[in-house]
């Protein structure tokens, strides 16, 4: 017997003549979601604070128009190199006219901004949902330092449970990777004192916008 | 009201004291109350060593001593939940017996908690002025929600000043035969609760299971610490012939 | 990894005297205790989600295997490749295998306790490949050879000191105590080897049947890493960590960063499910998933079974005040703290375990916290029965526990021998009313005073008419 049968049949016989299983099936197919908190009234606003206490920077933009100016000034602040990798979707935007130089391609060891939108945000935690794909390179909002990311405020979930749907609704296979980001990298393994700035990201901007591709019958920025 | 008291092998053989406190709180509280005679141990060290048979066979001696009252009291946390809780499923083969486990483990109480919830006692007998703090022991604690009922009974006396010591409910090391099988651990421990009460200046130290106050007292002494008083709840509520000065 | 339980008494023992161990000890407690505690005071609904958790994580055990095949048949038609382990030897052999079929050389490692339960990364070393451990408290523990402390915070025994040494003698650079630059360091030195990685290793925090996923709850970003840019991941992890839906894994998410160290949620939750797409840029073209059984499935049917629900959050430990006093290294394995307690015996056998079920009050903190509802203390003591049925304790400590027994049955000569322990421990200990010292019970005595008996039992007093 395989290891694999014998584990099985060990777990099988473990059961025995006990209560006959629920149907496993049926309950994945039902997947019913366990007690959700109550959110407020205002995602947005749960969102920024929930972002906000873990150290992300959070900013509003009425537009996508608005995104480049809101990136540049985010940089120069912190006197960061006005030079970015970006997602494909992102790209028309009209970064030059910021003073910024953005490419659209996988980031690589030495890129110190990585621009992103997001599939959607969760505002009980502040978190960013992120999807693999052709268009959505990974480490775009992984390798560099700063992670940018453009959320459309349409896209402001409650909970993560309202997230799962929303990706069931709008894509026929899960991705590869669904990737949850709650801020800048951190640890706090040295004397579990935190220090933000691990392996990934040192830090993150996130830019809502009121308006966006999404709204507009576009999906081509909320990937 | 008709009831037994559970005296507990500890309260018998170290500090009676504690025994009469606990009768003379149950009579103020209306109740008639008996002491079984050939009472001796409720068989928690044996049950928690995980001699099994050996609980078992004293727990039957304790259902049989004490089923047919109206209620049983333990000055004592952990052998009012050695019979509440755990006395049942040591006859989970036996029918019968666990029918009279499941009797009389219902009507077992901690002390503190039934001149609470059962025969509430309005009137506390005892006097004490100044300052106390108070230490949860953990069956009391955790396995029968005791916590509120000795802070209620001891606000009704007005000159008791409660000053609550930090992490009031971590256990203070004793564990029965752990105080001396894992000695040096069990003494961290209690070092640690005493460190908490000496931080909160209080006049004395109080707990409901006599187990805890026997490791504390003992580790307090040996730190040079001779004028913390150590009390019995039933002691400090019932005072009386100059118990508590 | 070898067990070492048996020396937990002389290891406590070192551990309790040991005063940087016990400064690093006591952040946990402001970290991770508080921590915890504001967490879960956030969530209104803590106990019907705590009711929750227990129940997903029961349901998955009374169909275990239904679950886990179809776990494997969605990420099998996923393109993974799934694995199964009855050893810790077997996942050795099948991850140097898989190492071996795609011609991996250098390999980075994301933290997994099931990995340290295999002793996986001396194994594939033995094999000739580089292992490196990114997550920086297993790289810490990888630079100083020792085994990780807790399940969580793996380097809570070392102080920045320590780190810093250790850093200056691998790193050759000058050496600094600052935690800031220490963590700087790490990724300067670790970021080419995962951009030079073929292979990533990881475990998993759940697996997700619905879906084939693995779960991967990360801070530092380290699994992202391994999880990304190497051509190969593979991920290893025990049969029990499936879960039913991506909903329950929501669930069990609001309380494990919560329990652990008092995060709302962690860094990154990576779902992780198949190889890279044709077009997709990054991700692995292998996706290898090794699950274990060691021991785990015999626990299934047995008073034991409870201990699976556990996700390894690390509150128990936390929470402990055994472990609080004497940190991780003493309960001799990977797994320390109650949780340890329970696993190490039920995994590695009784005989080489003997003290740990006994190191502790049961007082029951442990089960108070635990996001899952284990009954850890009732499970302790099901291991102390388990250890009397099979005559595995100390004679004297059997002969003892009869004698009280006997005598507590009998109780005109128990009233006899109370009488005489009382009289004689009263005068002993004369006008101070305590005693230093008592032949047998030096456990006690060494560091604290007995208070003296009364002098009469409660018993002989009634019966002479004392009522007050």
């Amino acid at each position: 017997m395989s290891a694999r049968e014998t584990i099985l049949a060990r777990i099988a016989r473990a059961r025995g003549a006990g209560a006959a299983p629920e149907n496993a099936e049926e309950r994945i197919r039902r997947h019913p979601r366990g007690p959700t908190p109550r959110s407020g009234d205002d995602p947005l606003r749960r969102f920024r604070e929930q972002a906000v206490g873990l150290r992300s920077d959070v900013a509003g933009a009425a537009a996508l128009a608005e995104v480049p100016e809101g990136v540049a000034g985010y940089l120069r602040e912190r006197q960061l190199p006005m030079q970015a990798v970006s997602w494909p979707a992102l790209l028309a935007l009209d970064w030059r006219a910021a003073g910024l130089d953005a490419q659209a391609r996988a980031a690589c060891g030495d890129d110190a901004v990585g621009i992103t939108g997001a599939f959607a945000a969760i505002a009980e935690t502040g978190t960013l949902m992120l999807l693999s794909g052709p268009h959505t390179p990974a480490t775009v909002s992984l390798l560099p330092e700063t992670h940018i990311a453009v959320v459309e405020r349409a896209r402001i979930v409650a909970t993560m449970e309202e997230a799962w749907d929303r990706l069931r609704a709008e894509h026929a296979a899960l991705p590869r990777a669904v990737t949850f980001i709650s801020g800048p990298s951190r640890t706090a393994d040295i004397e579990q004192t935190i220090t933000l700035g691990a392996h990934g990201p040192y830090r993150v901007f996130i830019i809502v916008v009121d308006d966006g591709p999404t709204s507009a019958g576009r999906p081509s920025a909320a990937v | 009201m008709r009831l037994a008291l559970f005296v507990t092998c500890l309260v018998d053989l170290m500090r009676p004291s504690i025994g009469f406190a606990a009768l003379r709180l149950l009579e103020a509280a209306g109740c008639d109350v008996v002491v079984p005679s050939t009472q001796t141990c409720c068989g928690q060290p044996g049950y928690n060593a995980g001699d099994r048979a050996a609980a078992a066979a004293l727990a039957r001696k304790v259902i049989g001593e004490f089923d047919g009252c109206d209620a049983v009291v333990a000055p004592s946390g952990s052998c009012a939940a050695m019979i509440r809780v755990h006395y049942p499923a040591l006859f989970d083969d036996d029918p019968t017996m666990r029918a009279a486990a499941e009797r009389v483990a219902g009507r077992t109480y901690e002390l503190t908690d039934f001149l609470v919830n059962v025969a509430p006692l309005q009137t506390i007998p005892g006097r004490y002025d100044g300052t106390l703090t108070y230490h949860d022991s953990c069956a009391g604690l955790r396995e029968l929600g005791v916590q509120a009922q000795p802070r209620a009974l001891l606000a009704r006396m007005p000159g008791v000043v409660i000053t609550e010591m930090r992490e009031s409910t971590t256990c203070c090391g004793f564990g029965g035969t752990f105080s001396v099988k894992f000695g040096d651990l069990s003494a961290h421990m209690a070092d640690n609760k005493c460190a908490h009460i000496a931080q909160t200046g209080a006049a004395a130290i109080v707990a409901g299971d006599l187990g805890c106050l026997l490791n504390i007292e003992g580790r307090l002494r040996r730190r040079g610490d001779l004028h913390t008083r150590v009390w019995h709840i039933a002691e400090v509520l019932a005072g009386d012939d100059g118990v508590c000065r | 990894m070898q067990v070492t339980a048996l020396q937990f008494k002389r290891r406590a023992a070192e551990n309790l005297r040991d005063e940087n161990l016990q400064r690093a000890l006591a952040r946990l407690q402001t970290k991770f205790v508080n921590g915890r505690a504001a967490a879960i005071a956030e969530l209104p609904d803590y106990g019907s989600i705590r009711d929750a958790a227990a129940e997903i994580r029961d349901r998955v055990l009374r169909d275990l295997d239904g679950y886990l095949r179809r776990f494997e048949q969605q990420a099998t038609a996923r393109g993974a490749v799934v694995h199964w382990a009855e050893s810790a030897a077997d996942v050795n052999r099948i991850v140097a295998d898989i190492a071996a079929q795609h011609g991996v050389r250098r390999i980075v490692k994301a933290k997994s306790m099931v990995s340290e339960e295999c002793g996986l990364d001396d194994a594939l070393a033995a094999r000739g490949l580089d292992v490196i451990e990114t997550d920086l408290g297993e790289y810490i523990l990888q630079l100083a050879h020792e085994p990780p402390s807790h399940i969580v915070a793996p380097v809570v025994h070392k102080s920045k000191e320590d780190v810093a040494d250790l850093f200056a003698a691998a790193h050759h650079r000058p050496r600094t105590t600052e935690i800031r630059g220490l963590c700087r360091e790490a990724r300067e030195v670790l970021r080419p080897r995962f951009l030079a990685a073929d292979m990533g290793i990881t475990g998993a925090n759940f697996l997700v049947a619905e879906t084939g996923s693995v779960v991967l709850v990360t801070n530092e970003g380290n699994g992202r890493l391994c999880t990304t840019l190497p051509r190969v991941h593979v991920a290893v992890t025990g049969i029990e960590k499936v879960v039913a839906t991506l909903e329950d894994t929501t669930t069990l998410l609001r309380l494990l960063p919560r329990a652990a160290t008092g995060q709302s949620i962690t860094n990154y939750v990576s779902l992780l499910t198949g190889i890279k797409g044709e077009d997709e840029g990054d991700g692995p073209e292998h996706f290898h998933i090794v699950l274990l059984d060691n021991g785990r499935s015999r626990l299934l049917g047995t008073e034991l079974q409870p201990m699976l629900r556990c996700i390894r959050c690390g509150a128990c430990m936390n929470h402990c005040p055994v472990y609080q006093g004497i940190g991780g290294h003493a309960y001799g394995w990977v797994y320390p703290g109650p949780m340890g307690a329970v696993l190490t015996p039920a995994f590695v056998g009784l005989e080489d375990t003997l003290d740990l079920p006994h190191a502790s009050t049961l007082c029951g903190e442990c089960a108070e916290v635990c996001p899952v509802k284990i009954p850890l203390p009732d499970l302790l003591r099901h291991l102390r029965q388990q250890q009397v049925e099979r005559h595995l304790r100390p004679w004297s400590e059997r002969a003892a526990l009869r004698a009280w027994a006997w005598l507590a049955r009998h109780p005109a000569l128990y009233a006899t021998g109370a009488r005489v322990v009382a009289r004689a421990l009263h005068l002993f200990a004369g006008r101070k009313g305590r005693l230093r010292y008592l032949p047998g019970v030096s456990g006690w005595t060494h560091e604290r005073d007995l208070p003296a008996p009364a002098g009469r039992t409660f018993r002989d007093l009634y019966r002479a008419g004392r009522r007050r």
